[in-house]
């Protein structure tokens, strides 16, 4: 026991003198410290016995911790940096103002009023004036499609496949019937359509080119905030924009083209023939034809994908067996024959108009008119062309691989006037934009916009008029059809403000022709053919 | 406004902080930050400020009226007038619709449904004005005297839209007495940069994934189902632990210290363990006030465990999918108590893991779906009952393109970071690379992210559910 005892309170005395030592280290590290510091200085006149070895752990501490201190002062400056540069940027570098590739307005600084702040969109405008107004924008964009979305994953097979949007096999979907056509889901935000049409030859042509586009509202990124407090999205397609319904937010690209899904009429197709017979029924004496165009969704897909896309050929011969009186103009077989040639787009979603060519070939035929060869019309080439559905899926395998855009010109003069959707306000202009002014190759550039009724006065004097209903695809067939009529009016179903049988009657017209992309025949654009009629 | 777009990131924060740093004392910075949180929310909601004003103002009154009636009367009076007020106005704001909705259906009236737009943030600021009451009342706290610091520790934009639900009790002290260290600022900053990337380089590219498969279950495949309410998992995941990061760190560099909201949710092993990993605030908020509410006598364990689930799931949103999503996570929950914490250690690792993600997957697929015919459509697809095949080819391309995206997702739900900094243990070479390196990426992750930010404006693919 006494031993025990013995031995721990050496043991003690030990610790007891352990500490001690500790403590005098302390105290004498704490006298040194003056010295270290001096020695460094000045090293001739430090005295060497100083206990430097538990000094070195105090320098090399403070040296982590000024270390430590400079890493994170690095940081804060880099950041300081990047925000101050982002400030500048954002603030003083110049705003752009539109869009080429969007073919839109960009976001205006907002106006104040008091009603637009109480509903927060005189805020919210200016965060949108700031952020969709990035000084070169289409330029960071591009690095976006190239270097940064590349990086999300793997083209799929050898045909290199890309799926932006949703797809599904047709021929295995249950419930393929009960579906809402996808044709009208409409959910891009689609080449907004140009308002003025350019002049062609005029000085101003350029500068109004630049102006051919609508402003839109940017999207802001939807935050799917854990607050689940945003407003929910508009869920009614009809209350969409009506110059939207033309294409489908589905595409895949193979191969390097864009194609986009056809997603099937299911039933609407049907229903696009019984406005037409309206039509039919209430101008018994106009012939009415209906010519509703295949896509690429048709041709260019490789079998392997087929399924993906409902058969538009389907649709058309639904519709066939629906019209009254209507004749049915087979654009497809005509399309079919040349889909070796550039008759469709790779990276828009329009077709090209050589297609457009063919197609009017196959209508010249049907209604019994004059149509001129190829060799006609003076061929316009606009190399370097990438077109809207690199907007929809900043691809970089379309915008890395542009096309050309083969424009056709009938050589002989042709008086053009174009008119407001109210048929007012005249104005002479050329029947294709003059590509020399034209501020980029785009389709509606080359052809002009939708929003507006134009009217071609040929030197065919076969007494027929004819009044073309249609959607962005039919602008492309205004300049091959023009010498088979005497008169041509070109109205959108989408821009018409006036009674269309009224106005059929009041141009005298011998001829009515639909013509618009299965998507605009099938999809919510149809209803305007009803309201047309309905005004 | 929110944090992941360019005018926040370059004009707004830029502004406020450089105020912040030239105010001199607290008091001076705690006016800036007031002043700058009051115009964050007013970006946004310019009317509902008065409303969430208000709200301070009375939660604020409520709690001097407990401190001076301590004990007696008026203290329960004051507690419970306040919790009631705040649960009112959640109700009227946020579930007046819904409950109309419902009456009507139930009932077969025809009562007006008010169409009343949801003030942003409210679940969140509401819960924090109810936690400060309660608080008040259990003494946990004392009540803060000057309608100013009630009101900074309330509107502090960091946390004020979408949470965590910051208690008063962990802010409290640095209301009155924060420093700010350069260490501090440097981790708010990175903390700040991990966050928008998280929510603009894989949340908002995940979402494009689940637009296309979830809003489009008519159509789907099984796999097609499976791959989308996962995906939309982890964009939910990104999405909201990303503004979490985003608030911890400007908090941070504010010199206020939050508490983290996630921890690593998807390495859980059960679903007990998952809600102790998933919007911690949240679940931590209805244990401390909710669970022991003595309403249910001795059923009280099982009660308030249904109870919470429930509350739960209606926070979430005034809509039944959430009530489900709710209760489908107690029904778990409850079936774990049964089996109790030691047998379900017994079970398999690898066993739990598979069973506590699908759980979790098919629970996303209930979040998600607000329709409740789609809804069902979505079960009836994961089973394969109803599917247009099992896989097709639009998964496998919608894989193969997402492919690494998808990969960098799953990777970056595990502690890489923290791992890391593990693995440079105590060495202090190592330790400094890492965060030298740490300035490097998250200055390439801002600048990534501001890039993928000019193209946010315009992306196509709109966000549209069905």
């Amino acid at each position: 026991m006494s031993k025990k005892k013995k031995n721990s309170h050496s043991r003690r005395k030990a610790l007891v003198g352990a500490k001690y030592i500790k403590q005098k280290r302390k105290k004498a590290n704490k006298a040194a410290e003056p010295v270290i510091s001096i020695s460094a200085q000045d090293r001739e006149n430090t005295e060497i016995d100083v206990p430097l070895q538990p000094g070195k752990k105090e320098v090399l501490k403070q040296k982590r911790a000024a270390m430590n201190t400079a890493i994170a002062l690095t940081n804060v400056i880099v950041f300081g940096a990047i925000l101050g540069c982002g400030f500048v940027y954002l603030s003083f570098f110049k705003h752009e103002t539109k869009s080429d590739e969007e073919n839109r307005y960009l976001a205006e600084f907002p106006d104040f009023s008091l009603a637009s702040y109480i509903n927060g969109d005189y805020t919210e405008g200016i965060a949108d004036y700031f952020d969709d107004t990035v000084h070169g924008r289409s330029t960071i964009k591009k690095f976006i499609a190239d270097k940064i979305m590349p990086l999300k994953g793997k083209a799929y097979g050898e045909d290199e496949v890309e799926l932006h949007g949703a797809a599904f096999d047709h021929s295995s979907s249950p419930v393929r019937e009960t579906l809402q056509p996808t044709t009208a889901a409409v959910t891009t935000a689609a080449p907004t359509e140009a308002t003025t049409v350019p002049v062609s030859g005029t000085e101003s042509a350029s500068q109004s080119a630049t102006q051919t586009a609508v402003t839109t509202q940017p999207v802001t990124n939807t935050t799917v905030e854990p607050t689940h407090e945003t407003e929910a999205p508009a869920e009614n397609q009809d209350d969409m924009n009506a110059a939207d319904g033309e294409v489908t937010n589905n595409i895949l690209i193979v191969n390097n083209r864009g194609i986009t899904l056809y997603g099937g009429g299911c039933g609407n197709e049907t229903q696009y023939a019984e406005y037409l017979n309206e039509y039919k029924q209430a101008l018994p004496d106009v012939n009415v034809y209906s010519m509703v165009l295949p896509t690429s969704s048709s041709f260019y897909l490789p079998d392997k994908y087929k399924n993906l896309a409902a058969s538009e050929k389907d649709d058309f011969d639904r519709m066939g067996e629906a019209f009254k009186d209507v004749k049915y103009v087979d654009a497809y077989s005509a399309l079919e024959k040349h889909t070796d040639e550039p008759i469709y787009s790779r990276t828009d979603h329009h077709w090209q108009p050589l297609g457009a060519y063919y197609a009017a070939q196959a209508f010249a035929e049907a209604a019994g008119v004059p149509f001129p060869e190829l060799s006609a019309y003076e061929k316009i080439v606009l190399p370097g062309y990438v077109g809207s559905l690199y907007n929809f899926t900043q691809s970089s395998k379309l915008s890395n691989n542009p096309e050309d855009f083969v424009i056709y010109k009938p050589k002989n003069q042709l008086k053009v006037t174009q008119y407001d959707t109210s048929f007012h306000n005249p104005q002479e202009i050329g029947i294709i934009n003059d590509p020399k002014y034209l501020a980029s190759s785009g389709y509606y550039m080359a052809f002009g916009a939708d929003n507006r009724i134009a009217h071609v006065q040929s030197d065919c004097k076969n007494g027929r008029t004819l009044v073309i209903f249609k959607d962005s695809y039919g602008n492309a067939l205004l300049p091959v059809l023009a010498n088979s009529f005497e008169n041509i009016y070109l109205c959108d179903i989408r821009y018409f403000d006036l009674n269309a049988a009224s106005f059929i009657k009041e141009v005298g017209a011998t001829d009515l022709l639909f013509s618009m992309c299965s998507y605009s025949a099938v999809g919510v654009n149809r209803k305007n053919i009803y309201n047309n009629l309905h005004k | 406004m929110i944090f992941s777009r360019l005018f926040f990131i370059y004009l707004f924060l830029p502004v406020c902080l450089l105020t912040y740093a030239a105010a001199r004392g607290i008091k001076q910075k705690n006016t800036v930050l007031i002043i700058f949180s009051l115009i964050f929310y007013a970006w946004g909601e310019p009317v509902y400020v008065l409303l969430m004003l208000f709200s301070a103002f009375v939660n604020y009154s409520a709690g001097l009226l407990i401190g001076r009636y301590r004990g007696q009367k008026g203290d329960t009076i004051a507690t419970a007038s306040a919790v009631i007020f705040d649960f009112l106005m959640l109700g009227v704001f946020k579930y007046s619709g819904f409950i109309a909705e419902n009456v009507n259906a139930l009932f077969s009236c025809s009562l007006p449904v008010p169409d009343i737009k949801l003030p942003i943030g409210i679940s969140f600021y509401t819960f924090q004005t109810v936690s400060y009451v309660i608080d008040c009342h259990w003494e946990k706290v004392e009540p803060q005297k000057k309608f100013s610091k009630y009101l900074l520790y309330l509107s502090l934009f960091p946390q004020l839209v979408a949470g965590p639900i910051v208690r008063y009790s962990t802010i409290e002290k640095e209301i009155d007495d924060r420093t700010i260290t350069v260490a501090d600022v440097s981790y708010g900053l990175n903390r700040l940069a991990l966050g928008l990337a998280k929510k603009v380089l894989i949340a908002n590219q995940l979402s494009l994934i689940v637009d296309n498969t979830l809003g489009n279950i008519a159509t789907s495949t099984t796999v097609g189902a499976w791959y989308g309410a996962a995906a939309y998992g982890l964009q939910i995941y990104f999405d909201f632990s990303g503004y979490s990061d985003i608030a911890i760190g400007l908090g941070r560099i504010f010199g206020f210290h939050f508490d983290e909201n996630f921890r690593h949710p998807f390495m859980c092993k059960d679903i007990t363990e998952f809600w102790q990993r998933w919007h911690i605030s949240l679940s931590t908020f209805f244990r401390d006030y909710l669970l022991y509410v003595p309403i249910f006598g001795k059923r009280r364990k099982y009660g308030g465990l249904f109870l919470v689930w429930l509350c739960t799931g209606i926070w979430h949103g005034a809509s039944w999918n959430f009530i489900f999503w709710g209760l489908y996570y107690g029904v778990f929950v409850f079936i774990e108590m049964q089996i109790g914490k030691k047998r379900m250690k017994k079970i398999p690792v690898v066993i739990r893991h598979i069973y506590s993600k699908i759980v979790i997957i098919v629970g996303f697929g209930i979040f998600y779906f607000e329709d409740l015919g789609q809804l069902g459509k979505f079960f009836r697809t994961i089973v394969g009952i109803d599917a247009s095949g099992l896989i097709g080819i639009q998964d496998k391309i919608s894989l193969t393109n997402n492919m690494y995206l998808l990969i960098l997702a799953v990777v970056c739900t595990f502690p890489v970071i923290d791992g890391i900094k593990k693995l440079a243990g105590r060495n202090y070479a190592a330790k400094s690379a890492i965060s030298s390196a740490a300035v490097v990426c998250s200055a390439i992750l801002l600048v990534l992210t501001s890039i993928m930010l000019v193209d946010a404006t315009t992306n196509p693919f709109l966000y549209f559910r069905f």
